[in-house]
């Protein structure tokens, strides 16, 4: 086996596990962070998608289109938690039903929209080539975006007074709100930033990922499990799980089938839950 | 100062203070006294308005106090709750910082301050909260309440489950603090040694309801009334 192969293998493979992460980074504040079930979270990426998607199709640059995805999931997400996720903090079985109806109703929602079938937008055409390999430009554009992502959301909750007042509202919400935090706004705006971030994933990933009602459905498992097993220490586990159970899938599947992939996925994803229970953080002295 | 008037309250339907008055003047340290049950910690919730009022009002510096909580704490409402609660994955500087934060005032500022009166929580500064020993929380919740500056102080059970050095050390610092800063004091306690030597005046609650107001001097000569609050 040459070397470029191998360069190759895992490029992609990091890529891969970049596109894991990428979508499941919201989940990590709204389900790791704040602790709400949100069986929704998978439709906020598909109406991420179809805004993105919309947009371009007016004659907005897929760039710009992005932030527009952000702020449409962001505005539907404070939506949904003013609505409905705010009744429901802590008890886990309402939350689980409530936001099980909502992706039904968006998916519907998007069924009678755009229909089951769309058209994705080109991926933009840059090709970087290694030995005698060429890999599409855009997927391994996604491991920048993830990293960006990630640092991203560690700043803004552990260095900005947000943050500290985020943090402090989900671990302690009355006590947050005995020393001056008015933490049912700034939960709000916690769970409409999980959304956004959906949508952001959403949108970015609309040249690989195109636009359809189900896409949603394809992410949350994998997503989910991603941050049962990354732990408390959300965020730094999510980065870490992704990149090994991602990471190993798409190296598996590039060796084998894509069906041996999602197999390795969901034995060592078994294998890892039963080792730490908790989440391979758990006893991590880490904030996120 | 601050002022509980007829305050009725308690969980849901369930009423655990009734009619309940007290008041604490400007820069006055007053201890609340009773034993486990009677609704000492209920009435501080009230007071914060952490538990919504079925009847009766608070006032702080004369003023009507908001109902919401965080309203409250920009009036100069300070509170340490029993169990300390402080927040367990952040570090010992956030904890004081977002206090101060909270009310527009400057974190760093806050942190340098509070390590001024606590200087043992400075090896800690950097360590999560939920990491630290019983008395160190108890000294960063108190820290955290003092960081958003406030005017009156709610105190409830702070040397419960404490080794004795640091209950003294918290004693000594609330004293100072109600010296260099006029900050108002309501103790809730069991420790009556505690309240002896930091507090002016007591209440005795008993079933819900404000038994007696006594001075320290009489309370440190009745011990009838000793024996019967320590319970033995």
């Amino acid at each position: 086996m040459d070397i470029d192969y191998l360069a190759t293998v895992i490029l992609s493979s990091l890529s891969s596990a970049s596109i894991l992460l990428i979508a499941t980074i919201g989940l990590a504040v709204v389900f790791g962070l704040m602790g709400v079930i949100n069986l929704a979270h998978g439709e906020f990426l598909m109406i991420g998608a179809y805004s993105a998607l919309t947009a371009t199709q007016m004659g907005v640059p897929f760039v710009l289109a992005i932030p527009i995805a952000v702020a449409v999931t962001m505005a539907i997400g404070a939506l949904v938690e003013v609505l409905i996720i705010k009744r429901l903090y802590g008890r886990i079985f309402d939350t689980m039903l409530a936001t099980w109806g909502i992706s039904i109703v968006f998916y519907q929602l998007a069924v009678m929209i755009f229909g089951t079938v769309t058209p994705g937008i080109g991926m933009p055409q840059s090709n970087i080539q290694i030995g005698d390999y060429s890999l599409a430009g855009y997927p391994l554009l996604m491991i920048g975006v993830a990293a960006l992502m990630g640092l991203f959301v560690y700043f803004l909750m552990t260095r900005t007074v947000y943050g500290m007042k985020a943090r402090a509202s989900i671990q302690q919400p009355e006590m947050a709100q005995a020393i001056g935090i008015e933490s049912t706004r700034v939960n709000t705006l916690t769970f409409s930033i999980g959304c956004g971030l959906a949508g952001f994933a959403g949108a970015v990933l609309l040249p690989i990922v195109p636009a359809t009602p189900s896409m949603g459905f394809s992410f949350v498992i994998k997503a989910f499990l991603t941050v049962v097993v990354a732990g408390p220490v959300t965020l730094t586990g999510s980065v870490l799980t992704a990149i090994g159970l991602g990471g190993g899938a798409s190296i598996t599947a590039s060796f084998l089938t894509s069906v041996a992939g999602d197999i390795f996925f969901f034995l060592i994803t078994a294998a890892l839950l039963w080792l730490y229970p908790l989440g391979i953080s758990a006893k991590w002295r880490r904030k996120l | 100062m601050f002022r509980i008037s007829n305050a009725t309250g308690g969980y849901g339907k369930t009423i655990i203070i009734r009619d309940v008055s007290l008041y604490v003047g400007s820069g006055d340290v007053v201890a609340l006294l009773g034993r486990n049950g009677v609704g000492k910690s209920t009435l501080m919730r009230y007071a914060t308005g952490l538990i919504p009022a079925i009847a009766g009002t608070v006032e702080i510096d004369g003023l009507a106090a908001p109902a919401a909580p965080a309203r409250r704490a920009r009036h100069g409402l300070g509170y340490v709750p029993q169990g300390r609660f402080v927040f367990p994955r952040m570090t010992a500087l956030e904890n004081i910082a977002v206090a101060a934060e909270s009310n527009g005032h400057n974190g760093k500022e806050a942190v340098e301050e509070a390590l001024t009166y606590f200087p043992m929580l400075k090896p800690k500064v950097h360590d999560l909260a939920g990491g630290l020993s019983g008395g160190q929380q108890q000294v960063l919740a108190l820290a955290r309440a003092l960081a958003i500056r406030p005017t009156v102080l709610l105190l409830d059970e702070p040397t419960e489950g404490v080794q004795p050095s640091i209950v003294d050390e918290i004693a000594g610092v609330l004293k100072r603090i109600n010296i260099e800063r006029g900050i108002a004091m309501l103790v809730a306690e069991q420790d009556l040694d505690f309240c002896l030597s930091i507090a002016n005046r007591a209440y005795v609650m008993e079933k819900g309801a404000i038994r007696m107001e006594t001075d320290r001097a009489t309370l440190e000569r009745d011990k009838a009334l000793q024996q019967e609050l320590l319970g033995v």
